[in-house]
């Protein structure tokens, strides 16, 4: 199966061209801006990209809305809809992306968190900690996929939610699909027990392949996928991207807010990945290509694959070759580091692997059988 | 009794049964959830050309969720409002604001809220919602006070209720609007503790017809605090009263009796005082007209909402001016089909309304308020 890549969706107020990331820390992502969000989904559909992911907060309209109004200004692109447990009971929920699965046939997953600030939480009327906001989500996705499982009425008498005799007359509506994608995202133990017991794919921020390896193990065993947040910062030369990404963090006139917003963000946050990643950048390189210079002024996410592009493809094969298979990327400029990915990246990788498949279905049979787990004697 | 009220009459319609012809002659359960987008496009592009306020999209189980077909149809309408129901329990409101203001973002402000306390206990439940009706509307009113802290920008909203409790609320998507701050607030229902919440909080009260003087006794009290009163009733209008009669036969035949145990059914269930107490009234009554062209023949049928002006033009028009003396300033109609219906409204009813509302050729007649109903605030 080829790698899947997915895009984040430039939010409203951003540029084409914008670099910063630290930006959905402002009220400049507050209003959604239909012109240029429907442009940047058109350009990912004509780059190869499979999805978009709406992000989820208090400070961005919200993504399931969002994706009704986009889906209906676009043909081919999918939404990777963001969305925590404890903002609205399960059963509304269905019923919403029932709904917008009828009107843009089934074109989004759900990339599920469980929210990244305790602070927020709040604003919502959530008071749970970290790692009982991923019991409840649990609970919060087991009902979701009792009512698309569709074997009559719903009952759940769970800690969290109690539903009683739960019914809903749209059902979700796919040409593949009777449930959408499930990508949970975090990089705590909570996150990907969850997302093995719930979740179709584990969402984690990027480290090194090396390091990953072991971490991936207990996912891809469970016959669930993994998927990685990061960026990408390509140019025609290793030397033009490592010129690039400097130029990222120390061109900025407003860097050094940046690093204090990000930091007092860091600060509020109870989320694992985000600490993971702000101790990772003590390194900045952590390969030859995996870059952690942004991460402490643009946040997790920016853990990025610098190169060129045959670099950057023979990057995503090593994660391939562990056993990654989806990505959701973003990069700066934010629509040219898309169009450069789609044009100089994309094709190599697909070479790459057709390449992968060949020396497996020509010579290699013990490889290809690798993932599969060999129960000859018993413990 | 407001002497010459100097808002104008206000009409909507309900979008309900976009697509589905006798869709309220089915029960719930049984009904199609898979939006005809193309029906409700036709629908919202219909009523725009017929000058309609704005379309009510309903909540239920059974139904699409009316948020995000407001969304999607919004992209595709220029000028159409959606009045988008919600009932408090399904969704917390900070999440339900933040909601509503990315509708209204996407949609330049066609968005209103229409708040109902939700009409059967089993339906709640199914949404994880264990409390009866007077809890529930005791906690919409929490849940509104929420959602307009939000609204008239007391940012962070703190708040600690029965049923929500809230800590430093803020969110950067505003409500967006050439002229308001929040969503006009709708809320539906007849009981005490609805006019109640009204009160407290909404811009007009959504009720059931019944005669005008009736509902002026009922709901004079809110009119004088200030909150408007509006009407959910359906229209058979025609060129001539025969006519018109003569639909309402059609109609229930068209309709068969199958329907009737639907809607009984249904009663026993519901706990909504406007619902009952209009199918009670429907069945008890020994005629099915309760004033010359307010008939309720097609209740039992199609359920309360089914409560019909019937007449000629002429007399539609001067019955809705009779509301209008009793107070009633907004209307939210149905047909029996909608969009023929709504045709006949816009071409021949609201130019007579509008007519002898400029004319002033209609004689007063004042219904005298006793002193003991006069307003309460």
């Amino acid at each position: 199966m080829n790698l899947k890549f997915h895009w984040r969706l430039l939010h409203g107020g951003e540029t084409m061209g914008a670099t910063r990331a630290a930006g959905n820390l402002s009220h400049s992502t507050a209003l959604p801006d239909l012109e240029n969000q429907t442009e940047f989904c058109r350009q990912a559909e004509v780059c190869g990209i499979t999805g978009l992911l709406t992000n989820v907060g208090a400070p961005q309209p919200d993504p399931i809305l969002l994706a009704a109004a986009l889906g209906m200004r676009t043909e081919k692109i999918e939404f990777i809809v963001a969305y925590r447990s404890g903002l609205i009971p399960p059963t509304t929920f269905v019923q919403q992306l029932n709904t917008l699965s009828a009107l843009i046939n089934g074109r989004f997953s759900l990339n599920i968190v469980a929210g990244h600030s305790p602070l927020e939480q709040r604003y919502y009327g959530d008071f749970l900690e970290h790692d009982e906001r991923y019991a409840r989500t649990e609970e919060f996705l087991a009902v979701c996929h009792r009512f698309w499982e569709g074997a009559g009425p719903v009952n759940f008498p769970g800690r969290y939610y109690r539903i009683e005799n739960g019914q809903l007359g749209t059902p979700f509506v796919s040409p593949s699909r009777t449930y959408p994608e499930l990508f949970i995202g975090g990089g705590s133990e909570a996150a990907k027990e969850l997302a093995i017991s719930q979740g179709s794919v584990w969402m984690r921020l990027a480290d090194a392949p090396e390091r990953l390896e072991s971490s991936i193990q207990p996912v891809l065993a469970a016959g669930k996928e993994v998927g990685l947040r990061m960026c990408v910062i390509c140019r025609s030369t290793r030397e033009e991207a490592v010129r690039a990404a400097l130029q990222l963090v120390s061109g900025l006139d407003l860097g050094k807010n940046d690093k204090a917003l990000e930091r007092d963000f860091m600060r509020k946050s109870d989320s694992v990945s985000i600490r993971q990643a702000y101790e990772l950048a003590d390194t900045e390189w952590l390969t030859p290509w995996l870059w952690t210079g942004a991460v402490r002024t643009h946040g997790g996410p920016a853990i990025t694959v610098v190169g060129s592009p045959e670099e950057v493809a023979s990057a995503f094969i090593e994660y391939k070759k562990i056993g990654v298979t989806q990505f959701i990327l973003a990069g700066w400029p934010k629509l040219e580091e898309m169009q450069i990915f789609g044009r100089e990246v994309l094709p190599r990788i697909r070479a790459k692997e057709r390449e992968m498949e060949n020396t497996v279905n020509g010579h290699d049979y013990e490889h290809s059988n690798r993932r599969e787990p060999f129960h000859a004697v018993p413990a | 009794m407001p002497d010459s009220p100097t808002s104008p009459l206000r009409f909507h319609w309900s979008m309900s049964s976009a697509g589905a012809r006798w869709r309220g002659a089915e029960p719930r359960a049984a009904q199609n959830g898979i939006p005809n987008f193309a029906d409700y496009l036709e629908f919202c592009r219909e009523a725009e050309a017929c000058g309609i306020d704005s379309l009510l999209t309903a909540y239920g189980f059974h139904r699409p969720d009316p948020i995000v077909m407001a969304s999607a149809l919004g992209m595709m309408t220029k000028r159409i409002k959606f009045m988008v129901a919600v009932r408090s329990g399904l969704i917390s409101p900070a999440a339900f604001v933040q909601q509503v203001n990315s509708v209204s973002a996407l949609t330049n402000g066609r968005i209103c809220i229409n708040v109902v306390g939700g009409h059967t206990p089993k339906e709640q439940r199914g949404y994880g919602d264990f409390l009866e009706h007077d809890e529930r509307y005791a906690r919409t009113d929490e849940f509104l006070t929420i959602c307009r802290a939000f609204w008239e920008g007391r940012s962070p909203v703190t708040y600690q209720g029965t049923y929500f409790q809230i800590e430093g609320g803020a969110l950067n998507t505003p409500f967006v609007s050439e002229d308001r701050t929040g969503p006009e607030i709708f809320v539906g229902g007849a009981s005490k503790v609805a006019k109640d919440l009204a009160v407290r909080h909404a811009d007009c009260l959504w009720t059931l017809p019944r005669r005008p003087e009736e509902l002026f006794e009922q709901f004079g009290s809110v009119i004088e605090s200030g909150t408007e009163v509006g009407i959910l009733v359906s229209m058979i209008a025609r060129p001539t009263r025969e006519e018109a009669v003569a639909s309402t036969r059609e109609m229930l035949e068209a309709i068969g009796t199958q329907a009737k145990k639907t809607h009984r059914d249904f009663s026993m269930r519901s706990d909504s005082v406007a619902f009952t107490s209009t199918l009670a009234m429907a069945e008890e009554t020994q005629s099915d007209w309760l004033t010359p062209w307010l008939w309720t023949g097609a209740v039992p049928y199609l359920g309360a909402p089914a409560v019909a002006l019937v007449g000629s033009y002429d007399e539609v028009a001067e019955a809705i001016l009779e509301f209008k003396d009793a107070g009633i300033t907004q209307f939210l109609f149905m047909g029996w089909p909608d969009l023929e219906e709504m045709h006949r409204f816009a071409s021949e009813v609201r130019p007579r309304v509008e007519a002898r509302e400029r004319r002033n050729l209609r004689k007063a007649r004042p219904i005298v308020l006793e002193p003991s109903m006069g307003g309460t605030r």
